[in-house]
């Protein structure tokens, strides 16, 4: 069950508001308000990077800190849910998350394939979304490399409100 | 007091190269974007709506159309390299053979790191 004062995102993670102090909480208030009346995206995108460097800038954060903000997530969810909802963004599933694990924390393609078993050639078609692969075969190598699937609260997007 | 900045932009298609599913890319992908534009270069400026063209592929000349996102960003001639490098891994990312790549006014190609050569 989704507890109350909570922030879930599209892709099921969940954020507690009352960690945030009272300035973030009327950024992302502001935010959520300004993403409801269905603002472009790209203008949404440009007024909250535009807010949220001089909000952080203020408080004497480093830049490269500033992304790892639960605001920063939030308003990338808030983003996320205007391009879903202008038909310009899919939601992401397993394999892009396979993508990006890959990017972050693996030298390559050819070190993860070798690391979790995975073919390489399987993991061109899967990575290309021609091919999926099957739960077991994904559990088996996401053990390989400690990680494991979770199922996480499903968001209704407001496109389906 | 800053140095001269160069104005440069560049466009990433909403659908990557030859996938099978006709659909956009995921909000993982614009988030990457995002997060490694403000991390690199502090920030940036997403032009409204989306640009609409065509173009012949480089392998196999057909004609393809294409919209695309465009993006600003105001740096140093020193960091031109820099940007550069970003568009090559916005290849890998957004599936893309090449990246639209406007500094100053010059137009540039930047090619998926496989692809250069």
């Amino acid at each position: 069950m989704i507890q109350p004062n909570t922030y879930v995102t599209l892709r099921g993670d969940v954020f507690a508001l009352g960690d945030l102090d009272v300035a973030e909480l009327e950024f992302v208030d502001d935010l959520k308000e300004r993403a409801e009346t269905h603002p472009d995206w790209n203008d949404f995108d440009n007024y909250w990077t535009s807010r949220i460097g001089s909000f952080y800038s203020a408080r004497g954060m480093d830049r490269k800190e500033v992304p790892k903000t639960v605001v920063w997530k939030i308003a990338q969810d808030l983003s996320g849910r205007i391009g879903t909802a202008a038909g310009l963004v899919r939601m992401p599933d397993y394999r892009d998350e396979l993508e990006f694990l890959i990017r972050r924390e693996f030298k390559s393609r050819r070190e993860f394939c070798e690391k979790t078993g995975i073919k390489e050639d399987m993991l061109s078609h899967v990575l290309a979304r021609r091919k999926h692969l099957s739960i077991d075969t994904l559990m088996e190598a996401l053990s390989r490399i400690g990680r494991t699937l979770r199922i996480v609260p499903l968001e209704v997007t407001p496109s389906q409100d | 007091m800053a140095g001269k900045l160069t104005e440069c932009s560049f466009l990433i298609p909403i659908h990557p190269d030859n996938v099978a599913e006709p659909v956009g890319h995921s909000l993982a992908h614009w988030e990457w974007l995002l997060d490694e534009t403000w991390s690199r270069f502090g920030g940036g400026t997403a032009a409204p709506g989306l640009y609409s063209g065509f173009y012949a592929d480089v392998d196999s000349g057909d004609r393809i159309s294409d919209e695309s996102r465009k993006f600003f960003v105001a740096i140093a001639p020193t960091e031109l390299d820099k940007l550069r490098g970003l568009l090559m891994e916005a290849c890998e990312v957004f599936q893309q053979k090449c990246i639209y790549l406007n500094v100053g006014g010059e137009v540039e190609f930047v090619y998926r790191i496989d692809l250069m050569n």
